[in-house]
């Protein structure tokens, strides 16, 4: 009975989260950073001012941590195709320069502090590989394409 | 023709290649793939086991195909060294997970008091043919590359699976008769 009751905000929390929040959000690659950006770096909990608002901070954070943890495993099962594709959807929408902010990525490798925890250590292996590839085609792709004036 | 002595002599030197072979694999995937890469990823014991369907994707040849594509060859030479290391990792997580069921079972046996043989015979069986197959991967993944050895990743992949399910029932039956003993003493 407890359990119903607990998870009961959860889920609802979760669905509030999906349709306020990550439906906005252009594609699954800019939902996992939007996700791990409501990580405390210190602590690992999740907090989001709004849905703590609605439901509370507990759930909340319960709420945007199974998220996370969904969203990473579907982008990490994506080909490299598509995540190309996404990576381009997400390059397309920030507001920054595509050849900058790749420039960075490959340099900084930000998306490491997007995986969450206690994920399987090949899974985050596989994620990491895979957007160190799909940036380094992304640039063969934008070095090969034909230069306009 | 060989003797049986031989061939049982054989067989146990390629038994100590493997698990030589395991261990040395063990070590690369260690040192490459979460020293640098992944150090928030050092205890494995609360983490995630890796997913079917994971599995199928570090070994397929999709992303291959997709990657060749491109004719470039750094992005084909940069793909084999990522996906060997993922491969490796997969390995080594597959291959410390068997070796915790098997140390959490033999805890659960000491303090069982009615053990069955051909239980016991058909997990010890189970145990060292996997242990077996991560050393053949290990050394296969190294020198072939992942999408060659799908096949025996997929099956090392449902043995793995077969063995920890065999863990949790013995587990459950051995927590329920406990539970039934002290519930009648």
């Amino acid at each position: 009975m407890t359990v119903t009751v607990k998870l009961v905000p959860v889920q609802a929390a979760y669905d509030d989260l999906l349709q306020r929040s990550l439906s906005k959000i252009s594609c699954d690659l800019a939902r996992l950073i939007y996700l791990a950006s409501t990580r405390d770096y210190n602590t690992g909990t999740y907090h989001h001012d709004g849905l703590a608002a609605r439901f509370s901070p507990d759930v909340a954070g319960k709420a945007l941590e199974i998220a996370h943890r969904q969203i990473f495993y579907q982008l990490s099962a994506y080909s490299l195709e598509q995540l190309v594709e996404q990576l381009q959807i997400y390059l397309d929408c920030s507001h920054e320069s595509p050849a900058d902010v790749l420039r960075i990525w490959q340099k900084l490798e930000p998306y490491r502090v997007a995986i969450p925890v206690e994920v399987s250590p090949a899974v985050a292996r596989l994620f990491l590989s895979n957007i160190r590839l799909a940036l380094a085609i992304w640039r063969f792709r934008q070095e090969q394409a034909p230069k306009h004036p | 023709m060989i003797g049986v002595p031989t061939a049982i002599l054989l067989g146990i030197v390629l038994l100590l290649l493997l698990l030589l072979l395991a261990a040395r694999g063990s070590t690369v995937a260690r040192e490459l793939g979460s020293a640098p890469d992944l150090p928030m990823l050092d205890d494995e014991a609360g983490l995630d086991a890796c997913p079917p369907e994971f599995v199928a994707r570090i070994f397929s040849s999709d992303d291959w195909e997709f990657v060749s594509g491109t004719r470039s060859r750094q992005l084909q030479g940069l793909f084999r060294r990522e996906r060997k290391l993922v491969a490796l990792v997969w390995v080594d997580q597959t291959s410390k997970a068997i070796r915790r069921i098997m140390r959490e079972h033999t805890e659960a046996t000491r303090q069982s008091h009615d053990l069955q043989f051909a239980t016991e015979t058909k997990l010890a069986l189970q145990y060292a043919e996997l242990m077996l197959i991560c050393g053949v991967l290990f050394l296969a993944i190294q020198a072939a590359g992942p999408q060659r050895v799908r096949g025996l990743a997929l099956y090392a992949g449902t043995l793995s699976q077969r063995l920890t399910q065999a863990q949790q029932n013995f587990k459950t039956v051995t927590t329920g008769r406990e539970f039934h003993g002290a519930g009648s003493s």
